[in-house]
């Protein structure tokens, strides 16, 4: 009865009265509540009213797919020894690489869009990490949000910050910009730490990097409950 | 699993199969309701004809003036001892029902007016049979609503099928019983409703007619109406319209008399009733329902000059109203016929004597007019009157001078009266609510519903510093201040009123929330009507208030929230 309140985005008890009234395609039975999706959503459409089941929304999907920068690291990939001695070279290079997307053009919007971003200013942060991304979000549906880590086979100039030639790239692309937000700040929350960076220099294993990762994902994500 | 079972799990699955409609299912249900109150009809008739033949043999006694004071005293007893239910007729309840509580009606309603009425009536008192079968029909339609689990607006189409069938059982009227339906006791023409109630009146006229045979209640000859007719029809809306008028307020008169009389209700109904046998001694045309003396006006074969029919006529409406308003049980239905078939003839008698000549037609076909327009008025319900009278007399030949006498009274009582008899003191108790209507969405939306929780509740002796704290994490300009032993609410804070301390740092320590509070809120209580608390937010020009209950705050009524969940509401209810 709740959850299905929920669902519909009102207090249940007006679900309640709605019911009662037969005002609403939904039988009841004690507490729980009998429909037909299609049913209802054809009804709730009809009525100018919202009807998301939990889990179907796509909003709700997108937070949760995004939540974790270890899954959309993982998704993304990491790539050892990507070549190229030029930004746009690695760039080419590392999208090429990264796991996650099935279409040639997406790949190609994708390259551009990074192009365009480094072409008004740099996205090399320091301590020898770049963050391309693009500066709109990538509409495709099939697109997931994704992060590649791609480690470069020869340290490029990338006008970074700190003029320091960049040897591993975090390609971030995420469907909208509230996600892209997010993963930003917990990518460069990682990257303050100078332990994180001398282990990144290392050019560590897939595992123990993920393993490095879902550390510092567990401190933020204790940190956000508080 | 037993029968009843399989039935409920069958409607419970029935809307899947059906893609999600119940129409099929409110038609085989409205089939079986009217059947049911086709039959209570068929009962109430046989009883009350059984009773006239059985009295009909004392009638010419002196003591017999008793006998109505006593079959009244009888329904009286009966009503308020054994059924515990008010006297009255019953259309007003089922309205009542129908509009604020979803169509529930008691299961002992289906027989405790057909009982009370059938006393009243058959003893001689002037009352009409329809209404109370009206009650009946609908209080089976909505037991078996409520047996079979259906919601309310099932619910409520299958009361509607029970006064359809009553009707049309009653009348053998199967259209009249559909209109009068729709225009007074649901008040909703849309298809959902009308196919059902459509079914159960043809239901409830057919088991009518099998078991009393298909016969039209006043048959009359042919009448050949020209265009006189239907001019001087104008003229005879006036004089209905008049009766309505005095017939309507007769009976709340006699009602508020009979109100002062210290005596117990049975007795009171006893008092009134020997009173209707006094007049009946004299003129017993005024007893009982009356329909063999609209037959004899009908048939154009009732003697008795102008001062007789309005002699009849006055003292129709006075036994009526004394019936009714000291106790007695039954409607006006009936009543209203005979009044209406009297007023017709008064006036036909007053134009030929003025103009002999001028009008060609049977004097007949002006009882039938009087009736319509009797009808018309009194129910304010033109429809139902011209479709009742149609079918009951079998004379569409009159439909033209019947349709401007129906709709003229009908106006004319509406200037005088603004509310119906039926619907006269639910509004005045704002108990009147019609689907689709403001008043319908505003009282079926609940404060609870509305209240919005997430406002901070700041004690009284919080310093302006703290309370400044306090605003930047809130989103909104409202902050209830309550006192922190006793939790009771104290005051309100609006962002407003303090904005010019808020910035002055000096204050922050030395100013307390209880010093710039505003106490005079006006609050309103979790179960308040909201159309009360609307009409009081209109006379302050508040946009929201307070909601307290025991002195506790539970939240913010506003019309933002209000504006959102209305609209919501209306579409609902508006949209099938």
């Amino acid at each position: 009865m709740f959850e299905f309140a929920k669902c519909m985005n009102t207090d249940p008890g007006i679900v309640e009265r709605w019911i009662r009234q037969g005002r609403i395609p939904v039988k009841r039975k004690g507490d729980v509540c009998v429909f037909n999706r299609d049913i209802l959503e054809k009804w709730a459409s009809a009525h100018n009213m919202r009807f998301v089941m939990s889990g179907s929304d796509p909003a709700a999907m997108a937070e949760k797919k995004s939540a974790g920068l270890l899954g959309a690291m993982k998704k993304g990939g990491v790539h050892y020894d990507v070549p190229g001695s030029s930004v746009s070279e690695v760039l080419r290079a590392a999208v090429d690489r990264i796991d996650g997307i099935q279409a040639r053009d997406t790949r190609d919007l994708l390259y551009e869009k990074l192009l365009d971003r480094e072409k008004m200013i740099s996205t090399g942060i320091g301590g020898g990490v770049a963050v391309p991304h693009p500066r709109t979000p990538i509409q495709d549906e099939n697109m997931d949000t994704l992060i590649a880590a791609c480690f470069l086979k020869n340290p490029v100039d990338f006008h970074a910050v700190d003029k320091k030639p960049v040897e591993l790239l975090f390609v971030l692309v995420a469907p909208s910009a509230k996600h892209h937000l997010h993963l930003l700040s917990r990518i460069s929350f990682c990257l303050r730490d100078d332990s994180f960076l001398t282990f990144l220099k290392t050019r560590p294993e897939r595992e123990v990097f993920f393993n490095r990762v879902a550390g510092f994902e567990k401190r933020l994500d204790q940190d956000e409950q508080q | 699993m037993g029968l009843y079972d399989k039935v409920k799990t069958w409607i419970g699955e029935s809307p899947q199969w059906l893609g999600g409609d119940d129409r099929l299912l409110l038609i085989i249900f409205g089939a079986l309701v009217g059947c049911c109150s086709g039959l209570a009809a068929v009962a109430l008739n046989f009883s009350l004809h059984a009773m006239e033949g059985f009295f009909s043999s004392y009638r010419f006694h002196w003591y017999f003036f008793v006998l109505p004071g006593m079959g009244a005293a009888l329904s009286s007893l009966f009503l308020e001892k054994i059924i515990q239910e008010g006297a009255g007729h019953g259309v007003p309840e089922v309205v009542y029902s129908v509009s604020r509580h979803g169509g529930l009606l008691r299961m002992r309603s289906m027989f405790s007016r057909l009982v009370s009425s059938s006393l009243t009536i058959g003893s001689g008192g002037s009352a009409g049979p329809e209404a109370p079968v009206v009650m009946s029909g609908s209080a089976i339609g909505s037991n078996i609503a409520r047996f079979f689990s259906l919601n309310e607006r099932q619910r409520i189409a299958l009361v509607g099928c029970g006064s359809a069938g009553a009707v049309a059982g009653v009348f053998n009227a199967p259209i009249a019983g559909l209109v009068f339906t729709i225009e007074v006791i649901v008040g909703e023409w849309t298809a959902l409703n009308i196919v059902p109630i459509a079914v159960a009146s043809v239901a409830g006229a057919q088991i009518s007619r099998l078991l009393q045979g298909n016969q039209i209640p006043f048959t009359h000859l042919h009448f050949d109406v020209d265009i006189s007719t239907t001019l001087a029809a104008a003229g005879l809306a006036i004089i209905t319209a008049a009766g309505c008028i005095l017939l309507t307020r007769a009976i709340r008169k006699s009602h508020h008399v009979s109100g002062k009389v210290p005596v117990p209700l049975w007795v009171r109904a006893a008092i009134g009733g020997c009173i209707v046998g006094l007049v009946g001694l004299f003129l017993p045309q005024v007893l009982g329902e009356g329909y063999s003396v609209i037959q004899k006006m009908v048939e154009g074969s009732f003697t008795g000059g102008f001062a007789l029919v309005l002699m009849l006529m006055l003292a129709k409406i006075a036994a009526t109203s004394v019936t009714l308003g000291w106790g007695g049980s039954g409607g006006i239905f009936a009543p209203c016929l005979v009044v209406g078939s009297f007023s017709g003839l008064m006036y036909y008698r007053g134009i030929d004597a003025l103009w002999p000549g001028l009008l060609q037609v049977n004097e007949g076909c002006f009882a039938l007019l009087g009736m319509a327009g009797m009808i018309g008025g009194m129910l304010q319900a033109p429809l139902t009157a011209i479709f009742l009278i149609v079918e009951i007399t079998g004379g569409y030949e009159t439909i033209l001078p019947l349709i401007l006498v129906s709709v003229i009274s009908t106006t004319v009582c509406h200037y005088f009266e603004p509310a119906s008899f039926y619907f006269r003191d639910l509004i005045e108790k704002g108990y009147y609510l019609r689907p689709r209507t403001d008043a319908k969405v505003l009282a079926d939306l609940r404060i609870s519903e509305l209240v919005e929780k997430d406002c901070i509740s700041v004690p009284k002796n919080m310093s302006l510093g703290e309370f400044v704290k306090v605003v930047q994490q809130s989103r909104r300009n409202y902050f209830p201040v309550i006192d922190e032993i006793t939790g009771a609410f104290a005051g309100m804070i609006h962002l407003d009123d303090i904005r010019p301390y808020l910035f002055d740092t000096l204050l922050h320590d030395t100013v307390f929330l209880e010093q710039i509070m505003t106490t005079d809120v006006e609050t309103v209580d979790i179960d308040d009507d909201l159309s009360e608390v609307l009409s009081r937010m209109d006379v302050s020009g508040s946009f929201s208030m307070p909601v307290v209950t025991n002195q506790r705050f539970v939240g913010m009524v506003s019309k933002a929230t209000l504006l959102d969940k209305y609209r919501k509401e209306l579409m609902l209810q508006t949209t099938d």
